[in-house]
């Protein structure tokens, strides 16, 4: 599970049967200085895509899964490598030497 | 396994059922003498780790699924030990 931002969604005009009613998520994976808050910005790592089903949008703090794991809540094969597992209400992250 | 400090915590409403009574801490992966060596990640804490101690996490999500009683669960991540600094 990585902690990641929203910031935008994506919308398929064309997909495989099993994304009917699917959600995409664009998301900023959030490191070290983007949970201590002193990058309220991208980070540098690549943005993955995420499946949807608890309804985030763009500002919003997840909890995304990768790999096989992300898609064991369905039922049915699904073609997914990432999927959005939590939306966060509140965070606190201060390794110890970091300066508040 | 992952070894890790604990870095953070966080809180959540919305989202999978498998979550419901967790605690969710956040973080960093360390290298054997403490140094950080990796993105920070999540992890389901049923143990109760304090603030910056060392812990080890497996990556096994069946055995986090047996563990949540839910055979449909996406968590992956989850304290099993507290090192002992002493």
């Amino acid at each position: 599970m990585k902690p990641g931002r929203v910031i935008g969604t994506v919308t398929l005009s064309q997909g495989a049967p099993q994304f009917r009613g699917a959600r995409w998520l664009v998301v900023s994976p959030m490191g070290r200085e983007e949970l201590c808050g002193k990058n309220k910005g991208l980070s540098q790592a690549a943005t993955p895509i995420v499946y949807d089903n608890l309804g985030a949008g763009r500002g919003d703090e997840i909890l995304y899964v990768e790999g096989a794991e992300a898609t064991q809540p369905f039922e049915n094969p699904i073609l997914i490598d990432a999927i959005n597992v939590a939306i966060l209400d509140r965070y606190t992250f201060l390794p110890p030497d970091a300066n508040p | 396994m992952i070894q890790a400090r604990i870095d953070g915590y966080a809180t959540t409403t919305v989202a999978h059922p498998s979550f419901k009574g967790q605690t969710i801490v956040l973080c960093t992966p360390v290298d054997e003498v403490g140094v950080e060596a990796g993105m920070p990640f999540a992890a389901i804490d049923p143990i109760g780790a304090g603030r910056h101690a060392r812990v080890f996490i497996t990556t096994d999500g069946s055995w986090t699924q047996e563990q949540v009683h839910d055979s449909m669960s996406p968590i992956r991540n989850q304290v099993i030990g507290i090192i002992d600094e002493s």
